[in-house]
């Protein structure tokens, strides 16, 4: 550890650690725009320049140059070279030079700017905004004639608006070290430089800004120049509510922010998480959440009458499948959880099979295996499932439970007379074997957010909900619980899936008595081997790993 | 009258010197001979530290001092010769890589010897086609006779040469931006430190020189440090006590362009006064010097009454002007400065990397005033601004006085001191292109202020006589610098 004196507060500092860091650490906000935690540092944009005293008359003796912030890294100074008699380090980030060296960087900056905040998208959580207002000018004093680059299409979800870009080349610095694909480049030279894809002479695209990560560019653009189209002039930032949140794309588990209004999730950002996603996620999980918002969300509860399938209340459906449930054999009845569900929704699944049904089999389903995505710092896992890990532990952790899966679970399920299945994930479509051996049950209960195979084939459909919708935990492939927590309300009368199940329970004349959420988690932090700890205050926003 | 004192040059004329048999007729690589059969490798550096030799590059750094800084414990380790001469006004490797490139290679191979070097990289400005066929044959030559490749006259040393076109950009110049356009990458220099020092091609240990700097080492190994020393001025730097020697030592090719008679390449010692530069080029072509540029088109620009500054690092440092790579540039009466600036103002901005903000912005930025000025849209609102001078402490400072000026060159001063400062030689850019912008802008803007205010009044460029275009000395800093505490005095 480094003691630093930073302006007039006296710190502790790891050694290696840069001025910016170092200082936010401390809340001192140092600007910057080419620096990113996540990227290398080109210290190109010249906003974080503090000043220094190396020199052995210490604090008496700034030194001639500024430095930036970003490539400045503290370190231990050996006993007989500290400044001041005690520090490793001194530095200013609120001395008139500092201040006057913001001031000009950031009239360099707005040169060319088109100052069009009232129709940019970025506007409200943009970094040349916000510094302008803290450390700019009030006026400009550029007369001259603006540059005006084009507008650039860069690919399927990414626009540029090079009239706004600051040419801090962190998007390029991220298709390059991150995700490793290299489409971006600049071109031309001087004030005409211009973040591009590769061209051809006549200006075709040879290569679009097409990978899985490449919508991280617009997250880490400080400005307003690369714009997500999927969010392009969909609301203010401003008026968007934020939710913390976890991935159920695959089973990395990427921490996120879920942007909501009461009408709708508008928008999904990565949180930076150190062990798991860093500063990133990647596009299946960043657009994937358009099922959430669908028209064709299942409202109601669906009964089959005269092989249709037709809208119900409640209590009918419920006690059409009481009827069917009570009249049938333990051994006849197969419940098979979801890797898409969260654990509370598989804790109470269970119970309810173990305590009330008193069937030990119980099945698992989840999306069948995909493609894995690998990148230099980035991987997209195979299992498009968030929580396998968590259901398998959960679902088997009652005394006698066995967990089927695969040839296994349709074999079981070709000779049973009632399933209750839960989702396999939004639209999951089924394969031949899983199709005939759902075909041959009597009595098919399907819980679902959206019509599928699956529901098209059930006698009674019950509306489930999204992981925008519910609070919960989920476990990753490498252990970690995490949380993800209700954001809006569900469309119609859908509702959360262990609701659902504990309402069965009840019918049938279980005890089971649930409040909410973090109740479950407690029953399972005291039942199931592993959770102990996982309780939803415990858990928090940065999640806990289970012991190995 | 002065003569030329020909070294490098001094068998530049000799028909077929570029082929190997002739060289080795004037005594061609025979100093690297010498140097290997009778000194170690640092013997060779501590000559070249105690000859005083300075980058001829620009930066006039002590080359002794910058191999000192090489770790020899990393290897490889790297020379990277920069043939890649840009600065408008120089036009002196050129010859030496046209006409006698072997001199270039018996320089890099005594800088290979002294520093453990196995790899060389010559940096060839890609203009210069000629220049690169002849040391391409020069080195293929050298090759075939034994003095490169796998142990070198059965000295057991290791050297190649590999010679590498640039692609036309000034800043590939810069050595960090030099070693970032041979690794493959876009010509933009480095954050430094590291310096190439330490951290160069291929994040290698790199020994950056100019051509001309190699192309002194051996005469310093064949005729001896006291010899060498005997060139030129050594001052005494009397800001350390006891005063420590701060030598300008060698010679030093001088281009000199522009209003004289004979331009061309002489090569003189270093230490001469301006107007004599000028009697060697054959005069001035017209009626009187208006201005002098020192040391290629980023050095700040001096005028009439300072034509007896000194030509070589030192003095021109304490002029507020650098010696640079000495390329000269003479003006008569009939030069418009507002005309020159912009000149050399849309050089800049053309050639700005785009790098780093307040470069990539403030070069156009600064042309574009000046075009505006020059094209008669100077705004004739003025403003009344602390004026800054020489103050009683005898340092330069707020004088408690006011001045009234154009709003248009307060703007021009300000903005090009935002992307680098000449008052205080501080910079926001990551390298020194910066201040090669902003020091021609300020010191044209600040010493011929009245063909400055004359366009913006007039509404058109209006060139002005000498005495009436040119601030005097005693209302301006960069005059005034020479004659406040006297630091440096001759030994």
């Amino acid at each position: 550890m480094a003691l630093v004196k930073l302006n007039d507060l006296e710190i502790e500092v790891e050694d290696g650690t840069n001025i910016v860091e170092a200082a936010r650490q401390h809340g001192i906000e140092v600007p910057h725009y080419c620096y990113h935690p996540g990227l290398s540092r080109p210290a190109n944009c010249r906003m974080c320049l503090v000043e220094t005293f190396t020199s052995p008359a210490g604090s008496e003796m700034p030194d001639r140059q500024l430095a930036t912030g970003c490539t400045t890294t503290v370190r231990t100074a050996p006993p007989d070279r500290k400044l001041d008699g005690k520090y490793d380090f001194i530095v200013r980030t609120d001395s008139p030079r500092v201040k006057k060296a913001r001031e000009d960087v950031l009239e360099f900056l707005l040169v060319h700017h088109p100052l069009d905040c009232p129709v940019c998208d970025q506007a409200g959580e943009c970094d040349l905004q916000d510094y302008s207002y803290r450390h700019g000018h009030d006026k400009s004093r550029y007369l001259e004639v603006k540059n005006v680059p084009p507008k650039k299409d860069l690919g399927p979800d990414v626009l540029l608006y090079s009239t706004r870009c600051v040419v801090c080349t962190r998007c390029i610095r991220f298709a390059q070290e991150v995700s490793g694909t290299g489409e971006l480049g600049l071109i031309n030279r001087g004030s005409h430089d211009e973040i591009d894809i590769p061209r051809s002479h006549e200006g075709t695209p040879l290569q679009l800004l097409d990978n899985k990560l490449a919508g991280n560019v617009v997250d880490i653009c400080p400005v307003g120049a690369l714009i997500s189209k999927d969010f392009l002039f969909k609301s203010r930032p401003w008026f968007l509510e934020k939710a913390n949140s976890v991935c159920t794309g695959c089973s990395v588990g990427c921490n996120i922010t879920v942007e909501y209004k009461a009408d709708g999730v508008y928008r999904i950002k990565p949180r930076f998480h150190e062990d798991i996603n860093q500063h990133w996620i990647c596009d299946d999980g960043r657009l994937g959440y358009h099922y959430v918002n669908s028209d064709d969300r299942l409202q109601l509860p669906l009964k089959r009458v005269e092989n249709e399938l037709a809208p119900t209340h409640w209590a009918d459906a419920l006690s059409v499948i009481t009827e069917q449930l009570s009249e049938t054999e333990a051994d006849d009845i197969v419940v098979i959880g979801s890797a898409q569900a969260t654990n509370e929704d598989n804790y109470v699944l269970q119970q309810f099979a173990h305590d009330v049904l008193q069937t030990t089999q119980l099945g698992l389903f989840g999306h069948p295996l995909g493609e894995e995505h690998k990148f230099p710092q980035f991987t997209i896992e195979a299992d498009k499932n968030p929580n396998t890990a968590g259901a398998r532990t959960i679902l088997g952790s009652a005394n006698g439970n066995v967990v089927l899966e695969g040839d296994a679970l349709w074999e079981k399920v070709s000779g049973a007379k009632i399933v209750y299945l839960v989702s396999g994930g939004p639209e999951r479509p089924l394969e031949d074997a899983e199709k005939a051996a759902l075909e041959n049950v009597d009595f098919l209960i399907v819980q679902d957010v959206l019509q599928s195979e699956a529901t098209q084939l059930a006698d009674v459909v019950l509306p489930g909900t999204t992981f925008v919708e519910k609070d919960g935990t989920i476990t990753n492939s490498t252990g970690w619980v995490q949380r993800i927590r209700k954001t809006i309300d569900p469309p119609g009368e859908a509702r959360v899936d262990w609701e659902i199940t504990q309402q069965l329970a009840k019918q049938l004349g279980g005890e089971m008595n649930y409040r909410f959420a973090g109740e479950i988690a407690i029953a399972i932090a005291e039942n199931v081997s592993g959770y102990a700890d996982a309780t939803h205050q415990n858990i928090g926003d940065a999640g806990i790993k289970l012991a190995e | 009258m002065v003569e030329e004192k020909r070294i490098l040059y001094e068998h530049l004329d000799v028909p077929d010197i570029n082929t190997f048999d002739v060289f080795r007729q004037y005594d061609g690589y025979k100093r690297f001979e010498k140097a290997i059969a009778e000194y170690q490798p640092d013997d060779i550096a501590k000559m070249v530290m105690d000859s005083g030799l300075k980058g001829r590059g620009g930066a006039g750094f002590s080359t002794g001092l910058k191999w000192s800084f090489v770790p020899r414990d990393i290897k490889p380790c790297y020379l990277c010769c920069n043939a890649d001469e840009s600065e408008p006004g120089t036009f002196s490797n050129r010859y030496v890589l046209e006409k006698n490139p072997h001199l270039l290679i018996e320089g890099i191979l005594i800088c290979c010897y002294a520093m453990g070097i196995e790899t060389t990289y010559v940096y060839i400005r890609g203009e210069f086609t000629l220049g690169k066929r002849m040391l391409d044959a020069a080195i293929k030559e050298a090759y075939e006779k034994g003095y490169l490749g796998k142990d070198v006259r059965g000295t057991g040393l290791n050297i190649d040469i590999y010679t590498h076109p640039g692609a036309g950009a000034y800043i590939c110049g810069e050595e960090t931006g030099l070693i970032e356009s041979l690794e493959g990458k876009r010509g933009q220099p480095r954050n430094k430190p590291p310096f190439p020092a330490v951290e160069g091609v291929f994040m290698k240990p790199t020994v950056v020189q100019n051509v001309e700097t190699l192309c002194n080492l051996p005469f310093i190994v064949g005729n001896g440090v006291e010899w060498y020393t005997k060139m030129g001025p050594t001052y005494a730097d009397t800001r350390n006590d006891p005063p420590t020697p701060d030598p300008n030592t060698g010679t030093k090719l001088y281009c000199i362009s522009g209003d004289v008679n004979e331009p061309g390449v002489y090569e003189l010692e270093l230490g001469l006064t301006c107007s004599e530069l000028i009697e060697v080029a054959g005069g001035l072509r017209g009626e009187e010097v208006k201005a002098v540029i020192p040391g290629g088109s980023s050095a700040p620009i001096l005028t009439h009454y300072e034509l007896d500054t000194r030509l070589d690092f030192t003095s021109l440092t304490l002029a507020k002007s650098m010696l640079g790579s000495g390329g000269i540039i003479v003006m008569n009466e009939t030069r418009n400065i507002v005309d020159c600036l912009l000149n050399i103002m849309k050089f800049y901005a053309h050639e700005s990397c785009g790098q780093c903000t307040p470069c990539r912005w403030g070069t156009p930025w600064v042309r574009d005033i000046v075009q505006r000025i020059a094209d008669g849209g100077g705004r004739p609102d003025t403003i009344t601004r602390p004026k800054f001078g020489v103050t009683e402490s005898g340092r330069w400072g707020d004088t408690g006085e006011t001045e009234e000026i154009y709003e248009d060159l307060d703007l021009l001063e300000s903005v090009a001191n935002n992307i680098a400062n000449v008052d205080t030689m501080t910079w926001n850019t990551i390298c020194v292109f910066g201040i090669a912008v902003s020091w021609p802008a300020v010191s044209y803007m600040r010493k011929f202020r009245p063909e400055f205010e004359a366009a913006i009044r007039e509404g058109k460029l209006v060139t002005l006589p000498v005495a009436e275009a040119t601030v005097p000395p005693e209302e301006n800093y960069a005059y005034q610098q020479r004659f406040i505490p006297k630091e440096f005095a001759d030994l």
